[in-house]
């Protein structure tokens, strides 16, 4: 089993927080049960409908292959068995930005990713910022729960 | 010479011709033509007012002669025997039988006059003044100060003259009289002369009915001028600045024009011959002179056979130059033929039309259509122009087969030519068969004029060229049909669309012309604009309105249409990776911004890595968390988040996508993208569509509704306001009146209905409404353009305001006499969609002929300025030491712009050279920390300081301290944020390598620099910094010229605008800039910014107004009464100390004494007023009783005028809130008077300013002068957004002479002293006969004489000569052979 790099079940709470804006994307707000992570992803609603209150499962990992070689960021489509075959709802994307927030106790760090222009943006404590990288190719599965 | 052997004249041996070579034209120098000179030149003399006999053949000793040269096309020069091609002609002679003056000289002429004695012409100076005058008339160089000096002169004679009206030879002892030009003599004015001998005739005819009568001026006929001027001693003449001989001036013969200038033509068949004017207007001169000459010989009376004189005057004047003013009312002809003046001037002249503008060969005009196909360096042409324009392409081995092919096929099959031009220079036309066996002879070396093809250099353009990207050099594709095409993102420079329009092209006809072309003209090398650096070629419309439809956040595209639309940018050519798609599963499937990172970035071999973040239109908050993703961001060449729109993609932005492409991966990055861009969205939008309809426009019941509403709102607060005014309870606004106030605030209400109704239909209208799309990603139109269609039209405006009273008290008859409700006066309440009301039409059409008018005059009015910017500044240019100078070498700048920057490379918004914080986002990206850690704030410092100095002592030289110091500053700050950081992450401040856990790798993601990164940015700024320094040679004159020019045309006319609250209007748009310019002495709204001394205290910024404003005693009088006692009579004057005390005014008694005493004209003394307490005076004239009453009276009437405090010259001051400071406030003085002002106490003198920058020279002198230039075009500009190193050149142009010299023609004849040059501009004639009299020298050193030579200039490529020393060709002899 290759190691991902963020796991956890997320409950979605709100959507669409600036109104709705796109037809087929909605933007959704969740928060996670085991880290206190607080998550904004816009998510092709149109092929994969989110409602409030669903539960799901959202990892992070930087590649699909079984075996836990590095992806390459370009497309090599294959019949072969990977991590998605588990999940529902895939999406490939690169980290672009991390940044602190707020200070003290509250001090929070950011991570941004967008898979190709759909954005995530993951709350939450720095010390989970730690094991990702700027630049990096990152999976975001979903299941639902 | 192309003739057959019997008609060339045959010499027995050879003539002598010296072999002169290539020449070039030093200087020319100006002088004029004497009588003799003529008689020389001649070939024939002129007589006969005939120009054919009967048998159509010219006349001997005609006009037409043929020994002047050949008459018609196949006749012979008598002459020379040249053909007419050959022979340029010859002069002739006519000789005047009275001396008449030439009009050019007429001025110089009664200047003379004016210094000579009209009897013995000696000087009419002393003898020292004499010898001083010319001691520094031949000691000066200067042309100007010599005119000046000559000026001087002529003053000094006739001061002389006219103190006493009249002034004694000091030689001779006779005493002249005024002397004035009269018509077209000269007229010597000596009635106010008292002569003794004028006594003695006086008493003479006393008995006489007309004694009294006075002497009528007498004329001084140009044959008394004739023999005076020959008497003059040649030492006077170099006095009064003449360089050749005064008897010049006049004209006793004619040379006769050869006839090659003046050609006679043909008419009817033969029959008839249409003469040219100057061959008229001699013919007219020689039947006057004739005459004349007749009556001279036979009459017995002398006046009366002189009666023709003043008409042989007339007629030689004309000729010379047909509107000279001053002919008699008598003589003046209905139909003018033109005179030689009237060939030199003006826009068709010789100078503007044919010296300086040449008509050229190798050219092609069509109308133009869009291609997005082609790439943004190409311009198609059709065949058949392709098939008339040709290239001289010379036969090489490498090009021989394709040669060979172009001449078989001749010119009338596509890839041919049309001529052969053989190694002897002869020509052999292809249009025959014998060009099959031209083709298989042809030779090495022999030049081929071949049709053009694809990827010759061509040279495109489009009038108005109002700077230099209005011609680009493109490479051809020879295309069908029969237009010329281009990529419509080439649209932005030349300033073209497609309803029609026309464009030109030129195809240079040699290498070194083409390579020049490309390197200096390419579409390549021009993407930027040089008037700020932004970029000019970039994406318009239909491209933007796709990427940004592509963009969107919720288009995905499957795996076939992904790879279709990869294949629509490169035609499928290019190799593609496809990038894994965003979404993987349920489905696969790719974004549309997957789809600009494949346009970027299409393999993994291009190294592309493009960083920048852009805020789109519709950005709100939250950077690329946006909610209407309005936050570009491109990382690595990845379109992270953002719908891109005209920000991103179009012109007109430094930050934009292209631009970065171009600065960080240089033109031919951006332009392939482009490229690419342009095909991708021509397709994509031609499969997707994109239209317009009826239902785009139709307002759906919620935005009705909203509308009435808002309408209805704006209605009863208008309504509300109107009552108030009414009853007159209106709140005043500063500085304006009742009506002025209802009116500003009733156009705020009516404005604001408009922009919430575009708000509206922002808000409502569906995403897919195509003209809500195109407002959005700023392809087309804006909200307001929308809400027209859609929602409501608006007020409109006629000259600024709500249309006026066309009638008696009313805009139309409609309405109600003084009726102010905004629909009496231009207010639209519907929209184009539910169609305008009879009224509110009337009122659009009032607003769009304004419109109409106003570019129709402002194109005359920019145009004419951008000629006079360009001719004051053409020849301006950066040398090798970096200053600029002129074409004589005067220095105007030390440091181009301060700095030497080169303008077109700024990447920073104002004008900076660098945008540090992209760069610094670009270097972090492009090279990734990997293991490296985070430098400590403090290293970051030290590094920073280390690099600096390491590179003043680098071979290219120190940044400019300004640089360096913006960029120590800016790493410090990144330092600042860096330790920020880690003080939140509650890290040690210094790290220790060795206890490296996770939060230090957060913090360096988040905002850490590593050693390798500050590296790289450093020194990609220094280098970058070095390569944007102007390169010697620029003509940066010119590039300033059509900086401020051409924007201009895109300003509005008449735009007035409120300076702050108060209601002062300031004269801005185009006739601001003319007052500028100008140099104007009046100009129409100057205003003194006088800031205070306590400018947070409104009290004392009211003490200041109080005393600056200008209040007459009448304002602060209580009465001024006459007061008539038994013993005196007197004035008294009683003060409203209530009124003085609550305007603050400090006035009392003893100050208004003062200020009386100080009225001029008034004619008290200081004992006539008595102070009788602080409020009260008393005025006692001293003047005899019988005009006491008088006296009293006037006063009564003169003292309420009389000024007791403040300034004249000023009309008003108005108290208004600093900019951006809140609670402090200064002063706007409407008037002049900048010394009187700053004086005043309580305002803080040295941060007065004036808009009035010749007040400023006077005031306060030249440098501010020259400040004041500077600031004044900005402040006029500030939209344009024009880097200030233009205004700084042109300030520095109009002041470096050391007085504020205009760009006009008075101001350009101050600062250039070429007489070509000065010609070609304006005043033609005038410039020229000056420069004869004069004897001026032209070195032909600047950008105009150039041209007029035909000679290449001493600028830009010009500027340098590669100077080779040939090393001696040494013969390598061998040994003798020893059998030869």
């Amino acid at each position: 089993m290759v190691e991902t790099l963020f796991q956890d079940i997320f409950r979605v709470v709100g959507l669409d927080p600036d109104g709705k804006k796109f037809d087929k994307v909605t933007r959704i707000e969740a928060k996670s049960e085991q880290f206190d992570m607080y998550m904004q992803l816009d998510v092709n609603t149109d092929i994969y409908p989110l409602h409030e209150g669903d539960k799901f499962m959202m990892v992070l990992a930087s590649t699909l292959n079984l075996d836990g070689t590095p992806d390459t960021g370009y497309f090599t489509p294959g019949g072969r068995k990977s991590l998605a075959d588990k999940f529902e709802y895939v999406m490939n994307g690169k980290l672009y930005r991390i940044s602190e927030e707020g200070s003290g106790a509250n001090l929070k760090a950011d991570i941004y990713v967008s898979f190709g222009g759909l954005l995530m943006m993951l709350k939450g404590d720095p010390s989970i910022a730690a094991k990702f990288e700027l630049d990096q190719r990152l999976f975001i599965l979903m299941r639902k729960v | 010479m192309s003739k057959t052997s019997e008609e060339v004249v045959q010499f027995t041996k050879q003539p002598y011709i010296e072999d002169v070579g290539p020449r070039r034209i030093k200087s020319i120098t100006f002088s004029t033509f004497s009588e003799a000179d003529i008689f020389k030149a001649a070939e024939v003399q002129v007589y006969k007012d005939k120009y054919y006999d009967e048998k159509r053949k010219p006349v001997e000793g005609g006009l037409l002669d043929p020994r002047m040269g050949p008459t018609s096309k196949n006749g012979f020069c008598a002459t020379c025997d040249g053909s007419f091609r050959d022979c340029p002609g010859h002069y002739g002679c006519l000789t005047l039988s009275v001396p008449v003056y030439n009009v050019g000289y007429l001025g110089t002429i009664v200047d003379i006059l004016k210094c000579i004695c009209k009897s013995c012409a000696s000087i009419l100076l002393p003898e020292k003044e004499y010898a001083d005058y010319l001691k520094k008339m031949r000691k000066d160089i200067d042309p100007l100060k010599k005119n000046e000096l000559f000026k001087r002169i002529v003053k000094k004679c006739t001061a002389m003259a006219s103190s006493k009206k009249a002034v004694k030879c000091l030689k001779c002892g006779y005493i002249n009289g005024t002397v004035k030009r009269a018509g077209l003599g000269v007229e010597h004015d000596r009635s106010k002369v008292t002569d003794s001998s004028l006594e003695e005739s006086r008493s003479a005819i006393s008995h006489l009915k007309d004694s009294t009568g006075s002497k009528s001026p007498s004329i001084i006929n140009p044959d008394r001028v004739l023999s005076l001027f020959k008497k003059i001693q040649d030492k006077v003449c170099d006095l009064l600045y003449l360089s050749d001989r005064p008897e010049k001036f006049l004209i006793t013969s004619i040379a006769v024009p050869p006839v090659p200038i003046r050609p006679s033509v043909f008419v009817d068949g033969g029959q008839m011959s249409n003469e040219n004017d100057i061959s008229e207007r001699l013919k007219l001169i020689i039947q006057t002179n004739a005459t004349l000459h007749q009556n001279l010989t036979t009459a017995s009376y002398a006046p009366k056979a002189l009666e023709l004189w003043p008409l042989l005057q007339v007629e030689v004047a004309r000729y010379i130059n047909s509107d000279v003013r001053g002919v008699p009312l008598s003589m003046q002809e209905s139909k003018p033929l033109s005179g030689f003046v009237q060939r030199l001037k003006g826009k068709q002249g010789r100078f503007r039309g044919n010296l300086s503008g040449k008509r050229v060969e190798y050219t092609g005009r069509t109308v133009i259509s869009p291609d997005p196909n082609l790439k943004i360096t190409e311009v198609a042409i059709p065949i058949l122009m392709a098939q008339i324009l040709t290239y001289p392409e010379r036969v090489s081995s490498h090009n021989i087969e394709k040669l060979r092919q172009c001449v078989r096929n001749g010119c009338y099959k596509y890839p041919g030519a049309n001529f052969i031009r053989m190694a002897d220079g002869t020509l052999m036309v292809l249009k025959f068969p014998s060009r099959v066996r031209l083709a298989d002879e042809l030779k090495f070396g022999q030049i081929v004029e071949r049709h053009l093809e694809d990827g010759d250099i061509i040279l495109f353009n489009r009038q108005p060229s109002l700077h230099r990207m209005s011609i680009m050099c493109h490479r051809a594709r020879i295309m069908p049909w029969r237009t010329l095409r281009f990529n419509e993102s080439v649209c932005n420079p030349y300033n073209a669309d497609f309803d029609g329009d026309e464009m030109n092209m030129h195809v240079p006809q040699t290498e070194e012309a083409r390579t020049e072309a490309l390197m200096l003209m390419g579409v390549q090398n021009n993407l930027c604009t040089p008037k700020n650096g932004e970029i000019l070629v970039a994406s318009t419309q239909d491209f933007l309105t796709s990427s940004f439809l592509i963009t969107r956040k919720d288009t995905f595209y499957d795996r076939a249409s992904f790879s279709l639309m990869c294949c629509y940018m490169g035609d499928a050519m290019d190799h593609i990776d496809l990038p894994t798609p965003a979404v993987i599963k349920p489905i696969e499937l790719w974004t549309g911004k997957q789809l600009f990172s494949v346009l970027l970035r299409p393999h993994a071999n291009m190294r592309v890595y493009l960083t920048l973040t852009v805020k789109e239109k519709s950005y709100t908050s939250g950077e690329t968390m946006c909610q209407s993703d309005g936050f570009v961001y491109f990382r690595n060449s990845e379109l992270v988040s953002g719908q891109l729109g005209k920000a991103t993609l179009g012109n007109g932005n430094k930050d934009g996508m292209y631009s970065i492409l171009l600065r960080d991966y240089k033109a031919h990055a951006a332009s392939v993208c482009m490229n690419r861009l342009a095909k991708l969205s021509a397709r994509w939008i031609g499969n997707h569509g994109f239209s317009i309809g009826i239902d785009d426009v139709q307002p759906g019941d919620l935005l009705n509704k909203d509308k009435e509403g808002k309408i209805t709102d704006g209605n009863v607060q208008c309504d509300e306001l109107i009552n108030k005014y009414n009853n007159g309870k209106i709140e005043l606004l500063a500085g304006c009146d009742a009506a002025q106030t209802l009116e500003t605030l009733i156009a705020k209400v009516l404005n604001d209905i408009r922009g919430e109704a575009a708000k509206l239909c922002m808000k409502s209208l569906h995403w897919r409404n195509s003209p809500l799309i195109m407002s959005q990603c700023g392809s087309k139109g804006s909200p307001i353009n929308i809400s027209q269609m859609v929602a409501c039209v608006g007020q409109q405006s006629v000259s600024g305001g709500r249309a006026p009273n066309g009638f008696l008290d009313r805009s139309l008859p409609h309405f109600h006499k003084n009726s102010k409700i905004p629909a009496a006066k231009g207010f639209v309440g519907n929209s184009f969609y539910s169609g305008l009301t009879a009224t509110e039409f009337f009122f659009h059409t009032m607003g769009g002929r304004e419109g109409l008018v106003d570019t129709a005059v402002k194109t005359a009015d920019t145009g004419y300025i951008s000629r006079r910017l360009m001719k004051a500044l053409e020849d301006l240019a950066v040398h090798y030491d970096k200053t600029v100078r002129n074409a004589s070498g005067c220095i105007v700048q030390f440091t181009y712009g301060d700095d030497g920057m080169d303008p077109s490379q700024m990447e920073e918004k104002g004008g900076l050279p660098l945008n540090f914080d992209r760069l610094l986002l670009k270097v972090k990206a492009a090279c990734p920390p990997e293991e490296h850690i985070g430098m400590p704030s403090s290293e970051i410092v030290k590094v920073v300081d280390e690099t600096l100095t390491k590179h003043v002592m680098a071979s290219e030289g120190d940044c400019s301290k300004a640089f360096n110091k913006s960029l120590s500053e800016f790493l410090k700050a990144c330092a600042e944020r860096s330790n920020n950081t880690r003080v939140a992450l509650k890290l040690e401040k210094e790290l220790r390598s060795e206890d490296f856990d996770n939060l230090e790798n957060v913090a360096k993601n988040i905002s850490g620099i590593t050693h390798q990164q500050l590296q790289v940015f450093m020194e990609t700024c220094i280098s970058r910094y070095h390569q944007k320094v102007v390169e010697g040679g620029t003509a940066i004159g010119a590039i300033g010229a059509h900086s401020i020019g051409e924007p201009g045309t895109q300003m509005t006319l008449k735009t007035f605008h409120f300076a702050g609250v108060a209601s002062m209007n300031v004269t801005q748009g185009v006739p601001r800039i003319k007052e500028i310019i100008n140099a104007a002495k009046n100009i129409s709204t100057p205003i003194i910014t006088a800031k205070l001394e306590f400018s947070d205290s409104l009290v004392s910024a009211r003490l200041v107004k109080g005393r600056i404003e200008k209040t007459v005693l009448g304002q602060v009088a209580k009465s001024i009464k006459i007061v008539m006692a038994s013993r005196s009579a007197s004035v008294t004057v009683t003060l409203d100390m209530d009124v003085i005390q609550a305007s603050e005014l400090c006035i009392n008694a003893h100050t208004v004494k003062e200020s009386i005493l100080s009225t001029p004209k008034i004619k008290l003394k200081e004992q006539n007023i008595h102070v009788l307490d602080a409020r009260k005076l008393e005025v006692i004239p001293t003047s005899d009783r019988s005009k006491l009453h008088f006296e009293l009276h006037r006063l009564k009437d003169r003292l309420p005028t009389v000024v007791v405090r403040g300034i004249n010259s000023i009309k008003r001051a108005v108290i208004k809130e600093c900019d951006g400071k809140k609670g402090t406030y200064e002063l706007a003085v409407e008037g002049t008077g900048l010394d009187a002002v700053m004086g005043t106490e309580g305002v803080d003198g040295p941060k007065t300013t004036s808009n009035h920058i010749m007040e400023v020279q006077k005031t306060l002198g030249i440098e501010a002068a020259r400040k004041c230039i500077i600031l004044e075009i900005q402040k006029t500009m500030k939209d344009m957004s024009i880097d200030v190193r233009h205004m700084m050149l042109l300030a520095d142009l109009m002041t470096y002479k050391g007085e504020v010299l205009g760009i006009t023609r008075h101001g350009i004849q101050k600062m250039k002293d070429s007489v070509l040059m000065l010609a070609s501009f304006e005043k033609t004639s005038d410039h020229l006969f000056n420069a004869s009299v004069n004897g001026r020298v032209d070195k032909i050193e600047g950008v105009s004489e150039c041209i007029i030579m035909g000679i290449p200039m001493q600028i830009g490529t010009g500027m340098l000569k590669v100077m080779q020393r040939v090393p001696p060709v040494e013969l390598q002899r061998g040994a003798d052979p020893v059998i030869s």
